[in-house]
């Protein structure tokens, strides 16, 4: 039995009185696009937080290809293959394009600690940038500085430099959040292709329900920091359960 | 490529600047120039710190007052030899640099600050009531500049033209080394700590041992300046180690221009020279420094050097450093 | 042996009040408007040099002096806020730093040119000066009034923001900028009073230093602004409390220093300093960052 890519056991988060998530078990597999949906103050944002580092657990563990990662830094979780990318643009402002995604590429490439050595001569790591681009759709812009570019490239800039460390998971916090929707298509597409690519496996956080239900292998639904759905789209879309809570916040609305 | 040619001109026209004034004029003159070369290595790995990494250190001062009190030490005690002198000093600035930058390092922006104040200020505490070690309030006297002995031949450095070009050969290293960092992959690292530190967390690099490794770098240059000085001035001076001292290459590298390479070195004369001149005049060479500090601040933020380039690119793709130094 | 200790603590308190009276004003700045003002200790030093000239000009009024004398600096510091500060507000760290440093430089030789380079020498003022005898030995009057105006000074900040509309909506915007100047509160403005009263706390403590220090010299804005600082540190960046607490330990911890382990007592400050940003950053009273 292969080991899945990785395992949640009972993860708890409270802030004050305030229970975010509430023993969460889970277990994900390599390949399956998953999708993380749930109203506002589900949770999701809080757990994506716990497994990529920047916040502490409660209680719990998480294991990653079997390696228990509960305590472990940021920096060791991303070398080890997981990482995320931020729903609120995080690039590297006044560096150009091309810039921002070789940071990540010579750190995967643990060619970023070499001090005497230029830049230039380090011709491999030049490539791959260049194919990272590609793959989100920015091969044009490498010279443009970051902090120039238009809010869905910015967007696109933000998946590539999650894309550029290798990771075999990668979460992706609301990729499409203020995008178009011509430019949302287009990372949608290069999401599926990547996904189909096998090299990382996908969970994305999202909002829209038509991303969510046309992209995904399995839905995962949040609530009040508990698991409420977690299935195929058809199953979730048929959930009794999950229909009470929307539509319940609907309402309340 | 057109770049390049003028790029090489312009180092060869500034080198054979430096050696002629090493070579024909008067003692004065070299004297100042020296200083300046010594401030702008101060400078030049400061702003390593600061205009790469981002990061406002208030006890550099302290290091350079380590490498001054470490060679003046080992030179009183054990050998006069200049060399094995200034490896003394900067090895002893090095170590501080580790040590202070192991505990400051954990915090940024004001914390950070404060902290490498607070350490500064304790290197200049012990400097200051350890008389019997550091000489207290009187510094370390007696400093002599004995010849380099590198086997067969023996280079005397007692005549002030003499050591400059000693000065001058640690300025070249220090500028090319200095450059081969800021055009390594570490040096992209240390911008992308200046930008968003918390990103390079997630490309899988440990923030913290960057921000150490640039500390502890800028640390040792600051400690090469101030072996250097102490040569220079064959003594040592205990308010070297003190904060207001730390303020020069800050103030030095803003004047130049804190993103740029050349700034530092650019803004190391124009300090120097600007106050020579000042000096003839008035007394008051401070009021006009905080003038033209508060000019710079206000409207020219770039420096000298990053106004200049402006002018020339025409601004279209960098931005003045509004936001961060 | 009692009186040395009873003597060290007296002059303990009245060292550490006298700090106090120097680092409210660079608290409370700090606190509300998020700035670390190098520039304070050239407040305070202006603070000195004013009620002295005033004391001059008055025929000896040391109150009159008092009195006015923070008036005036408070034009010089509403000057520094209004059209320098209030510019560099959204940049970085260092440069507001900077430009408060640029200030120091420029008071420092400004001071130079009006009054000289020299040190003056302060007279006592009358019905303060002399001593008191405590426990057989003698204690300067002048530093019994510094430990009686400290929390006296203490007291009218506390009463100030607790419990006045002004110290309610200064509570309001140093925690939320924007949520204030949503509700209405005329931020900028707010900024501008707060650093003017700030400004003013400082030259009062020049002021009441002209007797307590005896001298006034150039430099003595550089020596107290450290003090200050640290002070500002150990209390908690931003909060009163901490800062009167602060300046109490220093004060004592700088009495007894001086008095039993002369060598080492600018050292221990630093130390104390660096131990509470490294493991309390938030000092004894501030609020968590």
């Amino acid at each position: 039995m292969t080991t899945p890519l990785l395992e949640i056991k009972s993860l708890h988060k409270a802030f004050g009185r305030v229970v975010t998530a509430n023993g969460i078990n889970l277990t994900l597999e390599r390949g399956a696009l998953t999708s993380i949906i749930g109203p506002n103050g589900a949770g999701k944002s809080t757990l994506i937080n716990m497994l990529s580092g920047s916040l502490q657990v409660d209680s719990g563990e998480i294991l990653f290809q079997g390696k228990d990662i509960t305590d472990l830094p940021i920096h060791k979780r991303v070398r080890l293959g997981l990482c995320r990318s931020f729903q609120v643009v995080n690039v590297f402002p006044e560096l150009t394009v091309f810039n921002n995604i070789q940071i990540p590429v010579l750190a995967v490439r643990k060619r970023a600690t070499r001090l005497f050595r230029s830049l230039s001569r380090e011709k491999d790591a030049h490539d791959e940038v260049g194919q990272v681009l590609d793959r989100v759709g920015l091969e044009s812009k490498g010279h443009v500085l970051a902090n120039a570019l238009s809010h869905g490239d910015q967007r696109l800039l933000e998946v590539g430099i999650a894309l550029a460390v290798r990771p075999k998971l990668l979460f992706l916090d609301e990729p499409t959040a203020g995008m178009n929707p011509v430019e949302r298509v287009t990372v949608l597409q290069n999401i599926k292709r990547l996904s189909a690519e096998g090299k990382t496996t996908f969970v994305i956080v999202e909002h829209d329900m038509d991303i969510v239900f046309s992209l995904s292998d399995r839905v995962i639904v949040l609530h009040h920091g508990d698991i409420i759905g977690d299935g195929t789209t058809d199953e979730i879309q048929n959930s009794r359960r999950v229909k009470e809570v929307y539509l319940g916040e609907e309402v309340m609305e | 490529m057109q770049n390049r040619f003028w790029t090489f001109l312009l180092i060869a026209l500034v080198l054979a600047g430096l050696v002629s004034i090493g070579l024909f004029s008067g003692r004065f003159v070299v004297y100042l120039s020296m200083r300046v070369m010594i401030l702008a290595i101060f400078a030049m790995g400061y702003n390593i710190l600061l205009g790469r990494t981002g990061l406002l250190s208030f006890g550099h001062a302290a290091f350079y007052a380590g490498g001054a009190y470490g060679l003046g030490l080992f030179s009183i005690h054990v050998s006069t030899d200049p060399l094995l002198g200034i490896l003394m000093g900067v090895l002893l600035a090095c170590a501080l640099a580790l040590i202070v930058g192991f505990f400051c390092v954990r915090h940024t922006e004001i914390y950070f600050a404060m902290l490498t104040l607070a350490f500064g200020m304790m290197v200049f505490s012990l400097i200051w009531n350890m008389r019997e070690l550091t000489g207290g309030d009187d510094g370390l006297v007696g400093i002599m500049r004995e010849p380099i002995s590198l086997g067969f031949i023996s280079i005397s450095l007692l005549k002030t033209s003499h050591y400059y070009f000693f000065v001058l050969f640690w300025f070249v290293v220090s500028v090319w080394i200095i450059h081969l960092i800021r055009s390594s992959p570490f040096g992209l690292v240390l911008s992308g700590l200046r930008e968003n530190d918390r990103r390079v967390e997630f490309s899988g690099l440990s923030v913290k041992n960057y921000r150490l490794a640039s500390f502890v770098i800028s640390g040792t240059f600051a400690g090469l300046a101030g072996a250097l000085g102490a040569l220079l001035e064959n003594n040592t001076d205990p308010f070297s180690a003190h904060w207001s001292h730390s303020a020069e290459p800050i103030l030095v590298s803003l004047i130049g221009g804190i993103q740029t390479f050349t700034g530092p070195i650019v803004g190391s004369v124009i300090f120097i020279v600007l106050r020579e001149i000042i000096e003839r005049f008035t007394q008051n060479w401070m009021l006009w420094f905080g003038i033209i500090l508060l000019v710079i601040i206000m409207g020219l933020r770039g420096g000298v050097v990053g106004g200049i380039t402006q002018l020339f690119k025409g601004g279209r793709h960098t931005s003045p450093s509004g936001g961060k130094p | 042996m009692l009186e040395s200790i009873v003597h060290v603590c007296l002059a303990g308190l009245s060292a550490g009040m006298f700090i106090w009276l120097v680092a409210s004003g660079l608290t409370l700045i700090f606190g509300v408007l998020g700035v670390l003002n190098f520039a304070h200790g050239s407040f305070y030093m202006l603070g000195a040099y004013f009620c002295y000239t005033l004391l001059r000009f008055t025929g000896e009024n040391f109150w009159l002096g008092l009195l006015l004398g923070p008036l005036c600096v408070c034009v010089v510091g509403f000057i520094v806020e209004r059209f320098f500060l209030r510019y560099v507000y959204h940049l970085a760290l260092p440069y507001q730093l900077l430009l408060t440093f640029a200030f120091v430089l420029l008071f420092d030789d400004l001071v130079k040119v009006v009054w000289g380079a020299g040190s003056i020498g302060s007279p006592m003022v009358p019905g303060l000066s002399g001593s008191v005898s405590i426990m057989g030995r003698n204690f300067p009057t002048y530093n019994l009034f510094i430990i009686a105006v400290g929390p006296l000074v203490a007291l009218g900040m506390w009463a100030l923001l607790e419990k006045t509309w002004w110290g309610r909506i200064i509570r309001a915007a140093s925690s939320d900028r924007e949520m204030a100047s949503a509700i209405g509160v005329r931020v900028p403005a707010l900024f501008t009073a707060v650093f003017i009263f700030g400004t003013w706390l400082g030259a009062m403590g020049g002021g009441l230093a002209v007797p307590y220090v005896g001298l006034l010299t150039p430099g003595m804005g550089e020596t107290v602004i450290i003090n200050a600082f640290v002070v500002a540190v150990i209390g908690g960046l931003g909060s009163l409390k901490g800062a009167f607490l602060g300046a109490l330990i220093i004060g004592l911890l700088s009495s007894f220093g001086t008095r039993y382990i002369p060598a080492f007592d600018m050292f221990l400050t630093f130390i104390l300093m660096a131990a509470v940003l490294l493991w309390r950053p938030q000092g004894f009273f501030g609020e968590a960052t």
